[in-house]
């Protein structure tokens, strides 16, 4: 299938003044030519196909935003080349504009002081939209959520859950090929979280539009995404689906142990020290502690799991324990943290 | 069906302006307030002159001048430099170039709604009650045709002046300075503060090679001229028509360039 998204070897660079400090530097700065080069983003290439939804993941300052503005057509690569649609973006940026949603997090395109209708009518006449087209829409997003009470209530007066959720529909009702989400589900409280996740895949289904999510909330990804990919300070470290990144690192498990009545801090210096004369691939096990649980985490293709059980048993009197498999985050972590 | 999107743009405008019933009453009262001021501050100037006419204006005609400048100001005033300004501060302006409709006519036909609005909820009131007032000082006529044409292109050089203002933004990043310095200049040149007949004749060689007459002085001294000549009328507007072009070049031309270097802030 046609790819509807093409990223080939894109990179954006920032020229920033460098700024000195204090009255006098701020002074200087005014006449200052001291610039230097920023690479927000360095040669990234990625392909989306229709109808996926792709987590976008990094962390702040990554150059998320920045691969998102670039796809939108808002900055120009420095370059590389994007095709999107068989547009360059920053080109037609109105023919693009017709093709594309988007969603900030933090900012609305909704009409501040108007009820929800407004704004969907306005939307409407801009992006031209039939009026059965329309209509169908209108009817989809009833089935979906319950917005009859949202749709006559002025947007200021809104819950931040409830504008997002309209900002949302907002974005995806001139059917659109390719919705982006900047953070969608930021400062949301669970069940509202769940509520949008449940319609960002509810509209990816129906309409088969393309959803790329960037998000710090590994809860959207576990629940949207199949595919990932993950950048840090601008370059690409991981695209691929969620399993073959949980694989990737092995079959880690965490065993979590409660041990002994008055054992405290010292604990895991301890078992550290015991699990590592018992095993001779000892680097297969690291151990951490919070208040209340010992966390052991093993590669269980070095060190079978019920052989610590059984060692740590020896040594200890294990009052609770529990089993996790380890989850998207941590590898992200992981990856964040120590690389791939 | 193309005009549909502009249209349905003034409408959400004017939905909102209906929105805030307080502003509007702030408003009038406000204008109640400058245009007493105005009353006393051109009485007392009169008066220490010792002459009924001051450069061929007498106190009543300075005053219904100023007092429809004000109400004209009202209703053409976009403040577009403040909306630009903090759509480029907080981000937003991101949203709007992500609109299938140019940025610069999003923002124009948004706007066009308060327009509307202002129209009836300021200027008209204020235009019936000086024609009521001054026992028809104010010719009715022609004139209001002639007036009503000049308008229009007096509201785009306003807003392209604005636009291109508020196109700094884009360098400056700060609005302030900027916007105050612009407003300042635009209300003294274009005559909507003190009569361009007051200025010193140097001032006025000089202004009437600037677009800013274009603004208010135009459409007023059309308005309070009872018997227009046609050659004179089609002059001014000529110069309008003029000054429009040249300024929606210039506005489309440099916001381009700028779009180009934008770099929005935020993410």
């Amino acid at each position: 299938m046609q790819n509807l998204i093409e990223i080939k070897e894109v990179s954006k660079e920032f020229k920033i003044l460098n700024r000195r400090e204090g009255l006098i530097g701020s002074v200087k700065d005014l006449f200052s030519r001291n610039y230097k080069i920023v690479k927000a983003v360095d040669n990234i290439s990625i392909s989306i196909a229709p109808g996926e939804i792709v987590g976008y993941l990094g962390p702040n300052g990554a150059g998320k935003s920045t691969t998102i503005k670039m796809m939108t057509g808002v900055l120009e690569p420095t370059s590389g080349e994007i095709l999107v649609n068989g547009n360059v973006p920053y080109k037609n940026r109105s023919k693009n504009a017709q093709e594309i949603g988007v969603v900030f997090g933090q900012r609305s395109q909704l009409w501040w002081s108007l009820p929800l209708i407004e704004s969907f009518r306005l939307l409407k006449d801009i992006y031209q939209i039939d009026d059965s087209e329309y209509e169908n829409v209108i009817k989809l997003y009833k089935s979906l959520v319950d917005i009859e009470p949202l749709l006559h209530k002025p947007v200021r007066q809104m819950s931040l859950g409830q504008r997002t959720l309209s900002d949302i529909l907002a974005a995806f009702l001139h059917n659109p090929k390719i919705v982006f989400l900047d953070e969608p589900t930021i400062g949301l409280d669970v069940s509202m979280k769940n509520k949008i996740r449940i319609l960002i895949q509810a509209l990816n289904h129906e309409k088969n539009t393309t959803v790329i999510l960037t998000t710090h909330d590994m809860g959207d990804v576990d629940a949207l995404c199949k595919r990932i990919v993950i950048i840090d300070k601008g370059k690409m470290l991981y695209d691929n689906d969620i399993e073959h990144l949980k694989g990737f690192f092995g079959s880690y498990r965490t065993l979590k142990l409660r041990l002994g009545e008055n054992e405290t801090q010292q604990t895991d210096v301890n078992l550290e020290n015991a699990l590592a004369k018992h095993f001779t691939e000892y680097e297969a096990i690291s151990v951490s502690s919070d208040d209340e649980w010992t966390s052991i985490l093993i590669n269980e293709e070095k060190i079978k799991l019920m052989d610590v059980m059984k060692a740590v048993q020896d040594n200890y009197f294990i009052r609770d324990m529990k089993l996790e498999e380890i989850s998207t985050e941590e590898v992200i972590r992981k990856i964040y943290e120590e690389g791939v | 069906m193309k005009l549909k999107k502009y249209f349905a743009l003034t409408r959400c405008g004017i939905l909102e302006s209906l929105q805030f019933r307080a502003s509007l009453l702030v408003m009038f009262a406000g204008n109640l307030v400058y245009l007493t001021v105005v009353y006393f501050l051109w009485k007392s100037i009169y008066a220490s002159s010792g002459t009924n006419s001051v450069n061929g204006m007498t106190f009543h005609d300075t005053l219904i001048y100023l007092v429809l400048a004000t109400a004209l100001f009202n209703f053409m005033e976009m403040y577009a430099v403040w909306e630009i300004g903090r759509n480029i501060q907080t981000g937003k302006i991101v949203l709007d170039l992500l609109k299938p409709i140019k940025y610069r006519s999003y923002l124009f036909w948004s706007y066009s709604g308060s327009f509307v609005v202002n129209f009836f909820t300021t200027f008209l009131p204020t235009f019936i009650t000086v024609c009521i007032v001054t026992n028809s000082a104010v010719p009715l006529g022609i004139n209001l045709l002639y007036f009503a044409l000049s308008i229009v292109p007096a509201v785009i050089i306003n807003y392209s002046i604005d636009f291109i203002v508020g196109t700094i933004c884009l360098y400056t990043e700060s609005i302030w300075g900027i916007n105050i310095m612009k407003q300042v200049i635009v209300m003294l040149f274009s005559g909507a503060t003190i009569p361009i007949a007051f200025f010193p004749k140097t001032l006025k060689n000089i202004v009437n090679y600037l677009p800013f007459t274009s603004i208010y002085n135009t459409p007023l001294s059309i308005l309070l001229n009872g018997n227009p000549q046609n050659a004179n009328i089609l002059t001014m507007l000529g110069i309008q028509v003029i000054w429009c072009i040249a300024l929606l070049i210039v506005s489309s031309v440099f916001w381009k360039i700028s779009l180009r270097q934008i770099t929005v802030n935020g993410g």
